[in-house]
Parts: structure tokens; sequence; C-alpha cells
């Protein structure tokens, strides 16, 4: 199959750029749409530890993924009362070779996801801009429907740092 | 010689309602049918100094367990109120705590959360000590321009004067005077008891890196919520939803039960809330669905302990007990948690997931993610306490409306004997409990 490597990094861009999008918009059912059934959504504290036996921020498979979703379009809750409003600012895109024997498309970028709840500004924790800041792998699989996620790791770079309300999607 | 500094002169000057210890009991209003909580409480720095002094400075501080420092030379920092500590493993199989921060002109010695270190080398003048604090070597001591004959050398770090373990849970306390640590507990010791008989071994290890929060409100927010029964069903009323729609199927491991709204409410409203007369509170439910446990997927684990406690206090060991053992140390599902005042309306709090030593490793796995799935900061639950008390904080600074209200379930409670009283569920006899120790400690200036 020569599919994956027949990808052109320009197609690999437009889609970071739309699953930006689609996060900033609220679009979240579609975005759920652009993960493989398997795929993980993985926020660590520490990518080196084995998951199974450590805490991670976030550690979403697909049933968690909606759940998510399902708790940020439908329910109201503290944490998101006013709503978290974000803008992903996608840069330094590049294809890494994959990971021995694996046929996934690896890609890396740096974001920068700026964040703010808006509401009655004089109040704590409202109406401040907040950055946060990490490298993203993407590791991608070409399908019939275009490409679809198996894994996405969001390193921040204060992982292992106190973490605020991070009750929106990253 | 030892000198002593006169430092009256450097004292904040005081508002006289909350200044002097005489007068931190004025900040509680309690009669029969009443207990109120004077505002200042939560938002005055010169409280917050008074719990420093009063409080930090003579209460048993969990500092660490055991499991975190495993090897000879491995250090973890940390904090008994507002001092900085180091907690060390020597040799000899040791614990010292002592402050990180060099005799000699005040550098800090760690700047690392935790590690191993052969010893503890300044960075600033290079003085050298041994993993258990003593100073072994003074760079260019013998200079002409070094120290004399008579210098009188630290023998080490500063060390905070008492350290004790209970069942691998170590505990520090800067008063020397302080009564044992299980004097201090009292009957609040059940609760480390009961999360350790879950496992097997009777010992936990914690492996995962804490979820780390540093919120906009006040500590005792925290101290309070940790047990407080009646907030669940309103402030998780999300949780709750997700719970009704989802069940087990995104990894909750049985932790909350109940299918619906109404029964989640009628098994949360068993058991039973213990304020203890040292400030620390227990909120305690049976386990119902112990015959599930006994013949389910982990049944041989199950039986184990049913097997070394009895079929009574097993229903105990793996009911629901969160406790908070004052003033800042607290245990809820499979987690160690503390809190810290930075600031009357800064705290940090940490939460450390542990594994039960000996139980499956499917059973533990299963329990760290149903604990990421509520507790980390994208969880579904406690990013809405952590909002709640930066609201909290915020409804405040309204002080014209003076007191907050505490008197849930007044009329509901018997005591239990050594001054500890027994309430319902729901009720704020554990709150209660906590801010007599907290007035105690800060009128009569003596600790617990
Ligand atoms: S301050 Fe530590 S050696 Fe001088
Ligand atoms: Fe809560």
């Amino acid at each position: 199959m020569s599919t994956r490597t027949s990808v052109d990094i320009r197609e690999i861009e437009a889609f970071l750029y739309r699953e930006a999008r689609l996060l900033d918009e609220l679009q979240l059912a579609e975005w759920l749409s652009l993960f493989t059934p398997d795929g993980i959504y993985w926020i660590p504290i520490d990518e080196t530890q084995d998951i199974a036996t450590h805490a991670a921020l976030v550690y979403d498979d697909a049933a968690r993924r909606e759940e998510r979703v399902y708790h940020l379009q439908h329910l109201s809750f503290p944490a998101q009362s006013p709503a978290s409003r974000t803008m992903h600012v996608v840069s330094n895109v590049e294809r890494l070779a994959p990971e021995a024997g694996s046929s996934d498309i690896l890609v890396r970028s740096v974001q920068t996801i700026w964040e703010l709840r808006a509401g009655d500004f004089t109040q704590i924790g409202l109406g401040k801009i907040r950055p946060l800041v990490g490298t993203v792998r993407h590791e991608l699989e070409q399908t019939d429907d275009g490409l679809r996620i198996r894994r996405k790791t969001v390193l921040l770079i204060d992982r292992d740092m106190p973490q605020a309300n991070l009750t929106f999607i990253i | 010689m030892p000198a002593t500094a006169d430092l009256e002169f450097l004292s904040v000057p005081r508002e006289p309602s909350t200044g002097d210890t005489g007068r931190a009991a004025s900040l509680i209003s309690e009669t029969e049918h009443r207990f109120r909580v004077h505002t200042a409480a939560y938002t005055k720095a010169e409280v917050l100094e008074l719990e420093q002094q009063h409080i930090f400075r003579r209460a048993w501080c969990y500092v660490g367990h055991e499991s975190e420092l495993t090897k000879a030379g491995d250090f973890k920092t940390g904090h008994i109120g507002d001092q900085p500590i180091l907690v060390t493993r020597s040799e000899d199989g040791g614990i010292h705590v002592m402050l990180n921060r060099c005799p000699h002109r005040g550098a800090v010695l760690c700047r690392e959360p935790g590690g191993n270190r052969r010893a503890l080398i300044c960075p600033y003048h290079a003085w050298t000590f041994a993993i258990d604090g003593r100073l072994v070597s003074v760079t260019g001591r013998d200079d002409a321009s070094g120290y004399s004959e008579f210098f009188e050398a630290p023998e080490g770090l500063y060390r905070v004067p008492r350290i004790e373990t209970y069942r691998g849970f170590v505990f520090a306390t800067l008063d020397a005077k302080a009564p044992a640590l299980l004097d201090s507990l009292g009957r609040a010791k059940i609760l480390i008891d009961r999360k350790l008989n879950q496992s097997p071994n009777g010992t936990l290890t914690i492996r995962s890196k804490p979820y780390v929060g540093i919120y906009e409100g006040n500590w005792k927010f925290h101290a309070e919520n940790i047990i407080d029964g009646y907030h669940f069903m309103y402030t998780h009323q999300s949780f709750v939803k997700l719970q009704n729609k989802f069940g087990d199927t995104t990894g909750d491991f049985g932790v909350h039960k109940g299918g619906s709204a109404s029964e989640m409410k009628k098994i949360r409203t068993r058991g039973s809330v213990w304020g203890c007369e040292g400030g620390h509170i227990l909120n305690q439910k049976p386990a119902i669905d112990t015959q599930e446990m006994l013949s389910g997927p982990f049944a041989e684990y199950y039986q184990s302990i049913e097997k070394l406690y009895g079929a009574e206090e097993f229903q105990w060991i793996f009911g629901s007990n969160a406790g908070c053992i004052f003033p800042n140390f607290g245990m809820i599902h499979n987690q160690i948690r503390t809190w810290r005042p930075i600031a009357p309306d800064k705290t940090e709090v940490r939460i450390y997931l542990y594994d039960l030593d000996g139980a499956p490793p499917a059973f533990n796995e299963g329990m760290l993610r149903s604990q990421e799935r509520f507790y980390g900061p994208s969880g579904h639950g406690m990013p809405d306490d952590i909002e709640i008390f930066a609201a909290n904080q915020q409804g405040l600074s309204a002080s014209q409306l003076e007191w907050l209200i505490l008197e849930r379930g007044m009329a509901a409670e018997k005591p239990l004997g050594d001054g500890d009283i027994e309430g319902l569920p729901s009720s704020e006899t554990g709150h209660r409990a906590f801010w007599r120790a907290w007035r105690r400690s800060l009128s009569s200036g003596s600790g617990q």
C-alpha cells in the first residue's frame, strides 16, 4: 500500500486546522468522528510511565470521549458555567518517522491554546485569557473517509506542574 | 548560646476582632441551636497568620508516604504549613524531616520535587549535609579567612522535632511537646486502618505523580468539602446525570453506586459522620453490594479480605470512607489528599492516587481510571468542587453579610465519648468539630 506515503503535508496540516476549528467552534460531534473506533485521546502527566499503573490528566477511549462531549454539550456544571472559549493555534507541523512496526502517519505540531471564561469579568477566575502550550503528537491513519486519529497525545510543557480547570477539550 | 531576637516591632498591625488569639473565638457564634462562622475566618491575612502559628506549627501534619522514599538517598520536598521541608530516607532506613534551607546563609537545598541524592550540597558555598541532615563538611573551614576554633557550627539542617510513622504514613510536627500521633488521631485512626485493610498486605504504594491544583479560595473550604455529604447531589448534579446515562461503561468501576439520582441519594444518605474532638471528620457508609463483591470478578481478592476481618467489618472496609484529619490531610476512595494555604484566598491541593499492595493489578487499574475520570483537572467532578471554592471566596467579598451558616443536623447528634460526636451523613456535624478544634487552637494558643 502506498496510500500512507502519498499523504501530502498540506493535507495533514488541513486536517489539524480542521480539528482545531471544530474544537474552537464546539462542533464536538464532528470532532468525535475524527477518531478511529480504537482511537485514544491522551494528556499524560508523565508520558514515560505505563498508563496501566499511572494516572493521566486525560486518558479517553471512544466511550470516554463520547461522555466528555455529552457532558460539555448537554449538561450544565460549575466548572463550565460560564463555558470556556478557546482558540487553538497550530504551528511547526512536521511529519516524523513512525515508530517501528507502526503504519501510522506520525505528526508533531506545536500548539498554543488560548482559553477564556467570560461572564462577570470582575469575579475570581473569569475574564482572563490564559495560554496552554505544548506539543501535540497525532498518530493518523489513512482511511476510505480520509485521515483519522488513532492517537492524539498532548504534551503540555507544564504537564507535571499544578493544573487549573481543564474541563474543555484540548 | 541560643539567641532570641525581639521581633515584636515587625508584627502586622491587627484588627482587634481578628488579631488576638483570645479574640479568634469570637469568629464562631455557637449556641445550642446555632453555629455560625464569621466571614473574616476565611478572608483575613491576620487569621491565616494565626493559623500558621497556632495550627500548622503545632499539629501533626502528613508529610509523605514511605512508598515515595524506598531507597537510601530518596528525598521529596513538601511543606508543614508555610515551612518548606525535605523528607529523606537514609542508609539505615530512617526517615528524616528537615527544613529545606541551608543553615549557613539561607539557600534552598533542593529545587526538585523529589529524587535521589548521595548527599545534600548547598548550591551557594557548598556546605555538605548527609542525607539524614548532619553537616559533614564546611568548605574552606580552615582557611585564614575561615572559621576560628570557637566556631559553633550547626549540627546540621534544622530538624522538625517530631516524626511518627503510622502504617507507612509519615507525619511530623514542629511542636516538640505535641501529644503522640495516635493520641492526636484518636478515633479517626480507623480511617487509615480501613483504607489500608483493603490491601491483602495491609499496605499501599503511590506510583503516579499527584494531581496538583491551586485554587483561589480559602484552605478550610477544602477541609470542609472533602467530607461534605450535602453538596454531592447538587454540585455534582451533572456527574450524577452522566453516571445515570453511562453507568459503568466509561470506567466508574462501581465507585458511584445507584442507577438513578434517587437511588444514588438513598445510598449516599446511609451511614454516619463523626466529628471528633481533635477536629478530625469521618464520613462513612457501609457497602451495599458485598455479595456482588464476594462473587464477582475480584471474588478471590474480596474473600481474602473478608477472611482477615470478618463479614461485619468487611462491609465497612469496602464501604465509602472519606475523612479529614485536622488540619490538612484527607483520604477518599483510593487517594491521599493534602491541602495547604498559600494566602487567605489561595490554596494548593494535592491528590495522590495509590495502589493497594497485593490487590489484583486489574483492580488497581480500574480504580485508577475511575479516580482519573472524576478527580483530575479534566475530570467530571473535582473541577466543580474547585470552582465552588473560588465561588465561595468570591461570594465572601460581599462582607457586609457577616456570618456563614453551619447548622445542618444539630438536632440529630449523639455523643460517641471522648468529646467525639456522631451525626447524620449530610449534616454539618463534622464541619462543626473542625471549627471547634480550630477555635480551641487559635484561642488557647496550645494546639490540638
Ligand atoms: S548558604 Fe549554604 S553554604 Fe552558604
Ligand atoms: Fe465534591
